[in-house]
């Protein structure tokens, strides 16, 4: 396995990328007494090393209409019976996340600069290890490694929240360890099931992504297991009622913990459910969705009220994640084309609105120690260049058109209407007039009406540094609003083949026994990424 | 000469690796008593002693020896590869301790090489008296070792404590051999499963003698109920006995508890047993990680956290057969390497032996400490079985087995469990690294020896964790003949 790896590490592969991070983050190991400053630079030029990395790999595997790519297969742990392999690839659903945490990585160090005082090699490490686990659940086609890029995910976030955070920052680090390890660990236990079920068929454990795809299962089967995938998937995104965890995690959380928090780690849970809680379990997920939907809508309301009445800044935009991300689990579970290019789009474009929010609630904090509505006003005179981006973002996160946020939110909504979730639709139309009113009210509250605190008159504008983290979030907050087709072509192709296969299963029968669907040519079981005529390998060495 | 008492040579070199501890535990008392000047050297040749058992088990032929009280089976070389590795780790976390106690002394590595003995003898016994001397071989050294803080009451108390537990052990296991003798006319194990499978003796007895035999080994392996010694002797005793004592004596008895389990499973009277043993497994892993949450002495702490591993690791033994030693191997190196690793470190840090080892003294020293610190993080992480780490390895192998067995419910529980358990695990992390500084350190017992163990442990859990395939070969190699 070793001299496979090793190959796969140095070659042009996708495995270079993932563990890149982890591998420059072991000199930080030594790097202890070195100057803070040494140790910032150190980790911003392994950040843009690392996002340019990822884009010469989306540009030379691009091949015009999408992008499927894998890096060569190889045995990881194998036993008489069981195989678990290392499989990697990248379609045209993970890329977009994938090219948003490699951005989102170098801007959330330049957004930590003054804010993180202490402990800088940790925190850079901590940042590092964190992008090797999203990059690799994001990229992972065997289950079990999934859950253990899943599982990664968790310490160094922990560590994030737990030593740089606020005040109550161990409540909150607890918090969000045990709501997320709670559904993974039944995750577990289902991934587990699927590949005993599928060794009992086949001869052999598999917990390959496109072998765990071939089993059809009974009904009762499939509603526990999809219900233990949802529930890790659930309390990630967080769905309604399974989000209490994360206002206290945003909250506390150091700046650059919520923007990765906010940015990726969310997405993580809404890309678990199109990945694989619905193309595994088609049936459970069609019979369900009606409470998922229910779920969605109230988590789009609930967020958004909740949001409304906050008085704190932070508060406010995590609130507003929740509404967000209902509205991309609203267009997930309406199950049609349209619907999942807006949920994907638009993880994207919260990863971009709500990171550049969060990076400017930090901001604030950095210049005066508060994050309360009562401290501030009238800052618009004072430091104009932050209002310009302030208000930006907010009316990016509005859904205002021109800019990202209405492209997603209106396909989501468009797909959810046609799905025949009339209702629903109209409900969550209202969330976007909400979130209009609470993210005013935030701008109103902050920027305008009269200046009365005297501490705010001498504030210091954005510095080159701010400017250079949040002008790209902006930049792409435009280009998304104004032309989205760029970035909704790539992933066409991939949903569809995932949505084809989830719609042939479904018009399908229920399986009465556990059973394995022989995947024929032609038949589009496996979504078309995965089938052996349209994969690109990776330079590496062949199998 | 009378032929009673001439021992086969093939006898005598079948027992080489014990021999070999023996007589080096021998030495280092000799040399005690006469080149004491060489003490700081003890350590490091009781080590190299180790190494040469290790050497003889590896090169050990294979087959049953002194009439078959005993065998060598690849499956007994690993697990004794397993025993030398904790005896190993043992000796590197006690110098540092011992030399800051003034306790340094050639007893101390020799009564740990003696033990080592009886713990290979445990895991190659097919024979119930042989288990038997063992047993006591073993513990005789221990109850030495648990009071070797002799200025200590903390450590005699624990030492009284472990003495009138382990008395309780021998007695019901001498019980449960005298009973399962008198039903089956044999002490060996094979014949009993023979006679057994043929419905001889009465089943009332058969099943009170073996009861009697499992609740020994349960006490053994602190299973709950037989758990409450745990927590006192664990908090008493020196922390690098604890080490060992947590650890390498749980391994030879896991393998005579997996003996007995598939002695009688197999048999007619076999009903019950597995839902028995779920029963232990269950309480263990709930009460083990239950009172683990509230504890404020990280030693008590781990010491319920070692009961709650002691249910996940018999999980298997709820479905006996030929596959229920893989999880068992796998999960009892992950538990050797990354308890002692834990108590290793546990042992450096604190100050005062007698008293409480709370675990707020930690708090900041994650900066002051930051290797040791590191490799407490990461047997914290493997313990609470987050991969990539030996712990989750060893976690997934238990489950993946009881799925495989249809105990669903198995999985569940100790998935449950392990939520409860991540919790107190992680508090020694947060308090590592997100709390201020209490107190500076006073007395830390930090050496070379210590640091190679807690690199080692923590190291090598990793590694597993991230790369298991050498030692899963290993391991298909040592149970092929099953």
């Amino acid at each position: 396995m070793s001299s496979e790896f090793t190959a796969l590490l140095l070659g042009d592969s996708i495995t270079r990328w993932v563990f890149f991070p982890t591998l420059a983050a072991i000199p930080l190991l030594f790097m202890r007494r070195a100057p803070t400053a040494a140790i910032k630079w150190y980790g911003l030029v392994v950040s843009l090393i690392e996002l340019f990395f990822l884009v010469t790999f989306a540009l030379a595997h691009w091949d015009g209409a999408g992008m499927v790519v894998k890096d060569p297969v190889f045995s990881w742990i194998e036993l008489p019976g069981l195989a678990i392999v290392y499989e990697v690839g990248i379609d045209g659903i993970s890329l977009p996340l994938v090219l948003l945490t490699g951005l989102l990585l170098p801007i959330v160090l330049l957004g930590s600069w003054k804010g993180i005082e202490r402990h800088w090699s940790g925190y850079v490490l901590s940042m590092l290890l964190l992008t090797t686990g999203i990059l690799g659940a994001l990229v992972a086609l065997d289950l079990f490694l999934f859950y253990v890029f899943w599982e990664v995910m968790l310490i160094p976030m922990y560590l994030i929240i737990g030593i740089w955070g606020g005040e109550r920052r161990i409540y909150a680090a607890v918090k969000f360890f045990l709501f997320t390890m709670a559904g993974s660990l039944l995750m577990l236990i289902a991934i587990l099931w699927m590949g005993w079920t599928y060794g009992q068929l086949a001869g052999t454990w598999s917990f390959r992504y496109e072998d765990l795809l071939l089993l059809d299962l009974p009904l009762a089967h499939q509603t526990w297991l999809f219900a233990a995938f949802a529930l890790a998937f659930a309390i990630k995104v967080p769905m309604f009622p399974f989000h209490t965890w994360l206002p206290d995690a945003h909250v506390e959380a150091p700046t650059g913990g919520s923007v990765i928090l906010a940015g990726i780690l969310l997405k993580l849970g809404t890309y678990g459910f199109l990945r694989f809680a619905l193309p595994f379990f088609p049936h459970a997920a069609d019979r369900l969705a009606p409470w998922l939907l229910v779920l969605a809508v109230v988590g789009i309301i609930y967020g958004a009220l909740v949001a409304w009445v906050q008085v704190d800044l932070k508060k406010l935009v995590a609130y507003s994640s929740i509404a967000h991300l209902g509205f991309v689990m609203l267009g997930i579970v309406a199950c049609n084309l349209v619907a999942w290019q807006g949920a994907l789009l638009q993880m994207v474009n919260h990863g971009l609105s709500t990171g550049a929010l969060f990076l400017m609630v930090g901001m604030l904090y950095d210049r005066r120690h508060t994050k309360k509505f009562e401290d501030f006003g009238g800052l618009a005179k004072v430091i104009p260049w932050f209002a310009i981006f302030f208000v930006f973002s907010a009316l990016a996160s509005v859904g205002l058109p021109a800019l990202n946020g209405f492209v997603g939110e209106f396909l989501i909504l468009l797909g959810s209407y046609q799905a025949g979730y009339r209702w629903f639709t109209v409900i969550a139309t209202s969330g976007v007039i909400l979130a209009a009113v609470y993210l005013l009210k935030m701008v109103q509250e902050t920027l305008w009406g009269p200046l009365t605190k005297e501490e705010n008159r001498h504030l210091p504008d954005l510095s080159a540094r701010e400017v250079a983290a949040l002008l790209p979030l902006c930049a792409f907050m435009l280009w998304i609003g104004v032309a989205p087709k760029p970035f909704l072509e790539p992933s066409r192709p991939a949903l569809a083949a995932v949505l084809e296969s989830y719609r042939d299963r479904l018009a399908g029968p229920i399986a009465d026994q556990p059973t394995l669907a022989i995947s024929a040519p032609g038949q589009a079981r496996v979504p078309t990424f995965l089938a052996a005529s349209a994969r690109r390998e990776s330079t590496g060495p062949q199998p | 000469m009378n032929p009673i008492f001439a021992i086969p040579a093939h006898d005598v070199a079948s027992i080489l690796p014990e021999i070999i501890l023996t007589v080096a535990g021998s030495i280092l008392v000799l040399l005690e008593a006469f080149l004491p000047g060489l003490r700081r050297l003890y350590h490091a040749l009781a080590i190299a002693a180790v190494g040469l058992a290790a050497w003889a088990v590896a090169t050990l032929p294979t087959g049953p020896s002194f009439h078959g009280l005993i065998e060598a089976t690849p499956l007994t070389g690993a697990f004794s590869q397993v025993v030398l590795l904790a005896t190993v780790l043992g000796l590197l976390a006690a110098p540092g301790y011992l030399s800051r106690e003034r306790l340094l002394a050639g007893e101390y590595p020799a009564l740990i090489l003696w033990c080592s003995a009886g713990m290979l003898f445990l895991v190659r016994g097919v024979e119930l008296l042989a288990i038997f001397l063992a047993l006591e071989l073993l513990s005789i050294a221990l109850y030495g070792l648990a009071a070797f803080h002799r200025r200590e009451a903390f450590s005699a108390e624990a030492a009284l404590k472990y003495f009138l537990m382990g008395a309780f052990v021998s007695s019901f296991v001498v019980y449960g051999i005298a009973l399962v003798y008198g039903e089956t006319g044999s002490t060996r194990l094979d014949g009993i499963a023979t006679a057994l499978a043929t419905g001889q003796g009465s089943p009332g007895l058969l099943l009170l003698g073996f009861l009697l035999l499992i609740c020994g080994f349960a006490f053994k392996l602190s299973l709950v109920p037989f758990h409450a010694w745990a927590p006192d002797v664990y908090q008493g005793a020196p922390s690098p006995v604890v080490a060992f004592l947590s650890v390498a004596p749980k391994v030879a008895s896991a393998v005579v508890l997996v003996r007995l389990v598939a002695a009688i499973a197999g048999s007619p009277l076999g009903g019950g047993w597995p839902d028995l043993v779920a029963a232990l497994s269950v309480l263990s892993m709930l009460i083990g990680n239950l009172f683990a949450l509230v504890q404020r002495d990280i030693k008590r702490m781990l010491a319920y956290s070692g009961i709650a591993h002691m249910g996940y690791l018999i999980i298997p033994l709820a479905s006996p057969g030929a596959t229920t030693w893989r999880p068992v191997l796998i999960y009892l190196i992950a538990y050797v390497l990354m308890n002692t690793g834990a108590f290793a470190i546990v042992s450096m840090l604190y100050a005062r032996p007698g008293e409480q080892h709370a675990i707020s003294t930690l708090s900041g020293w994650g900066y002051r400490f930051p290797l040791l610190a590191g490799c407490l993080t990461v047997c914290m992480v493997s313990l609470a079985g987050i991969p990539p780490t030996a712990g989750f390895l060893g976690k997934y192998f238990v489950f993946l087995h009881a799925i495989e067995n249809g105990r669903l419910d198995l999985a569940l529980f100790g998935i449950a469990a392990s939520l409860v358990g991540a919790a107190f695990y992680l508090r020694v992390v947060y308090m590592l690294y997100m709390k201020p500084e209490l107190a500076a350190p006073e007395r830390t017992a930090i050496d070379l020896h210590g640091r190679l163990a807690a690199i080692a442990t923590a190291g090598a859990t990793i590694l597993l964790g991230i790369w298991p395939q050498p030692l899963l070969d290993w391991i298909v190699r040592s149970l092929a003949g099953l």
